[in-house]
């Protein structure tokens, strides 16, 4: 018999960037709270087992173990966040395995830890604007945003001003201004760059990245110290990650429960009540099963992760899944195209190099389709690059530089140029038949269904892409490299790691999962914030949307417990 | 007359150099199966070569830097069969490059001849485009040749080693601010990272 744990308000299920938001919100309201995360504990500070390891510590020179990665990290292994200092802190791919069909690759990065993606991540942070809230009415392709841009601003300031966002304020009516502190310097490359750029081409901006780290101490976190090694953890606190910043505001109110090796297997339904009745729950380390109950349950298991849940739960009254009356469960899935698109070389300032390791890049807000649609451009929605210039040292350069011996040596140690690289991140339209599905036949290792994937990506993004590819060159140019080289990756469905949709909100409940507050359109105690509840996907970062949701919904939420109405 | 004179006799005789095989028989290497120490003498060769292309100057050398272990534990440890194939043939191919020019096997002989043997391997490498490892630092060439990656190796090596961190490259782990118009000349070598 399963244990029955009656004890909270409410459940979160999920530790990572939306989950540690909602746990910090509901808590902070009076609410006690549940935490439930699939993945392992994780101390903040303790278990950064790699946070200060020097490079001649990093087995192999820092080269990737090729066969244990081709054996038990082939997806994840293909991060830019993945190697031997923060292998701990991911999913193990032959243990935990998922069905796409090899036409149509979906790399599904996912961590296994407390906290989640939220210590991995790349704290890329930009608002939307009505331009993305409006794009699905505008061209027709998927179904209007039950929001707009007034209803989340204030929710963007609350989350920026927690969490610390550095940035500039360039006043582009496409890319709102947060609430910044001071922002990171650009190089000397860059701002020449910029200049020029800036010159040629009226309608484009080159500004820094605004970045969840911290240029200035914030609550007990301090600021950025510039070692360049964010997502191995750190015990400073300089970066928004859960373990930063919400669950130490959670578990100050003593109101937070948290339990790791705890993976969500389903939500029950009482039709009567109309609301979810239990979360189950399996130990990953025992296989008990356990089932808890609250007045509330917030789902921010991850896009793929809550849509899982919700197609898992499926009962008489939900045959088609949970929360799933309107068929569009695990449909309109997203996810930006993204690539290293373009590199320039620069041999201008060889007398400037750089003094510490910049956590940040430079941005290139949107400038495609910001009214009606270019004139000549053959894609509706656009798209934006983040980029950075480095100095070419001897990692990348030092096999190349001609000759051996002490002349060699010492070009080694001297940059010869440097580069500048454009990654571009395009808008995905949201498809119907972009979809997330349990598999018929395969299950996990707890017995849980194998998600399937069967998403791509069609025609706009591909001749987006072919815009990006161009333009990134053309851009490359005017800043005045010596050199461009065109590179064009594209990476497959999943790998900018910003997967969205699969529970979409909608004005109608007929034609989408939740409502204008994330609220499931049958079932008021039912609140999913993460991607999953993304209705079209923008080109910008999405964790800081995702936040914001998340913050307005918990709002609502508890307003609605307090009135009596949930 | 010794083995190194035999053989100098025998290639002016065989009219140039000796095959690769034959000379590799002859001098006795191995090609080292995955996992294992790397015997001796080619572990010798190793060392040598890696001084050769970062030698100590005002500053530590590569076998100072313990760069001769790094490189065995990465051809035994970390390459492909097929990779290892390559390496080993290259260090034999030094010896056959000496054999025939120089009768004496690359560690019998003097550090001018040696050079060009080097060199010689280097020039063998100039048609082949490219580095074992791509701008992504993941994916991995397993073609690249022998001198490509005989040199990444002790460059690897020796760079990511503490001797050179510290005393050839610029250790300063906790920078505490970002400088982006910082002018090279204020720390006159690159950081270590």
């Amino acid at each position: 018999m399963a244990e029955v744990v009656t004890d909270f308000d409410a459940i979160v299920v999920g530790s990572g960037i939306t989950g540690g938001w909602a746990a910090k919100e509901l808590t902070e309201k009076g609410l006690r709270v549940l935490m439930l995360e699939r993945g392992k504990p994780l101390e903040h500070g303790k278990d950064y087992v790699t946070e200060h390891m020097p490079p001649w510590e990093i087995p192999f020179g820092g080269r990737p173990p090729r066969e244990l990665y081709a054996a038990e990290y082939p997806i994840q292994s293909s991060s830019y966040a993945f190697d031997e200092t923060t292998r701990h802190f991911w999913i193990n791919d032959k243990d935990n395995p998922y069905v796409c069909e090899p036409d149509k690759p979906f790399h599904w990065l996912r961590a296994d830890v407390v906290g989640g993606k939220s210590l991995l991540w790349g704290r890329q942070v930009y608002r939307w604007s009505d331009l993305d809230f409006s794009a699905n009415k505008s061209d027709g392709h998927g179904s209007d945003w039950p929001i707009r841009y007034a209803d989340l601003k204030d929710w963007y300031a609350y989350v920026e001003r927690f969490i610390g966002v550095s940035g500039q304020a360039e006043n582009l009516p496409h890319l709102p201004d947060g609430e910044f502190q001071p922002p990171m310097a650009m190089t000397t490359l860059e701002k020449a760059a910029k200049q020029r750029i800036e010159a040629q081409y009226k309608n484009r901006k080159m500004t820094i990245g605004r970045v969840a780290n911290l240029t200035e101490p914030l609550d007990n976190r301090g600021s950025c110290h510039y070692c360049g090694v964010c997502q191995r953890g750190c015990s400073v606190g300089a970066y928004f990650s859960s373990h930063s910043s919400t669950l130490p505001a959670a578990r100050k109110t003593g109101r937070l429960t948290l339990r790791a090796n705890s993976v969500v297997e389903g939500l029950d339904y009482d039709a009567p009540s109309r609301r979810i009745s239990g979360v189950r729950a399996i130990d990953t380390q025992t296989g008990e099963r356990r089932r808890y109950t609250a007045r509330l349950v917030f789902l921010c298991a991850s896009t793929v992760g809550s849509v899982q849940i919700l197609l898992n739960s499926r009962s008489e009254h939900f045959p088609q899944g949970l929360a799933n009356r309107s068929g569009t469960l695990g449909r309109y899935v997203m996810d930006h195209t993204s690539g290293l698109a373009a590199v320039g070389v620069s041999m201008e300032f060889p007398e400037k190099y750089w003094y510490g390791a910049r956590p940040n890049g430079i941005y290139i807000p949107r400038f495609r389709n910001l009214g009606k649609r270019d004139a000549d451009v053959d894609f509706v929605r656009g798209y934006g690059f983040q980029g950075m210039s480095m100095p070419l040292e001897w990692k990348m350069m030092g096999g190349q530089i001609p000759g051996f011996g002490a002349g060699f040596k010492q070009a080694l140690r001297k940059p010869g140029g440097w580069i500048f690289a454009l990654v571009g991140f395009g808008e995905c339209l949201p498809y119907r038949d972009n979809r997330v599905l349990l598999d018929a036949k395969k299950v996990d290792r707890f017995g849980i269904p194998q998600v399937r994937f069967e998403v791509e990506f069609r025609d706009n993004e591909q001749r987006m892409r072919a815009d990006i590819n161009r333009e990134a060159q053309a851009m490359l140019k005017a800043a005045g490299m010596t050199q461009v080289i065109p590179v064009g990756v594209e990476g497959p469905p999943g790998s900018a790691i910003h997967e969205m949709g699969g529970a979409r909100m909608g004005r109608d409940a007929a034609d989408s999962v939740l409502n204008a507050h994330n609220q499931a359109h049958d079932i008021p105690n039912l609140f999913v914030t993460d991607g999953a509840c993304m209705t079209s996907s923008s080109c910008v970062n999405p964790s800081l949307t995702f936040m914001a949701l998340t913050a307005r919904a918990a709002d609502y939420a508890v307003a609605q417990l307090r009135s009596g109405a949930i | 007359m010794n083995r190194r004179e035999l053989l100098k006799v025998a290639s002016v005789l065989l009219g140039g150099t000796l095959s690769a095989s034959l000379a590799r028989g002859v001098l006795g290497e191995s090609i080292a199966p995955a996992g294992e120490l790397i015997a001796e003498a080619p572990l010798k060769k190793i060392s040598v070569l890696c001084e050769m292309i970062i030698p100590k100057t005002d500053t530590p050398g590569a076998i100072d830097a313990g760069v001769p272990s790094f490189v065995a534990m990465m051809v035994s440890r970390w390459y492909t069969d097929a990779e290892r194939r390559i390496f080993f043939a290259g260090l034999d191919d030094l010896d056959t490059y000496c054999v025939g020019h120089y009768a004496a096997a690359f560690l019998q002989c003097d550090a001018a001849q040696r050079i060009d043997a080097l060199t010689s391997a280097e020039n063998a490498a100039k048609n082949y485009r490219g580095s074992s490892f791509a701008f992504d630092g993941k994916s991995v060439d397993p073609n690249t040749p022998f001198f490509t990656k005989l040199k990444e190796l002790a460059v690897l090596g020796y760079c990511m080693s503490e001797t050179g961190s510290k005393q050839f490259l610029a250790y300063n782990p906790m920078p505490m601010r970002f400088d982006g118009d910082y002018e090279f000349a204020k720390v006159g070598t690159e950081w270590a990272w």
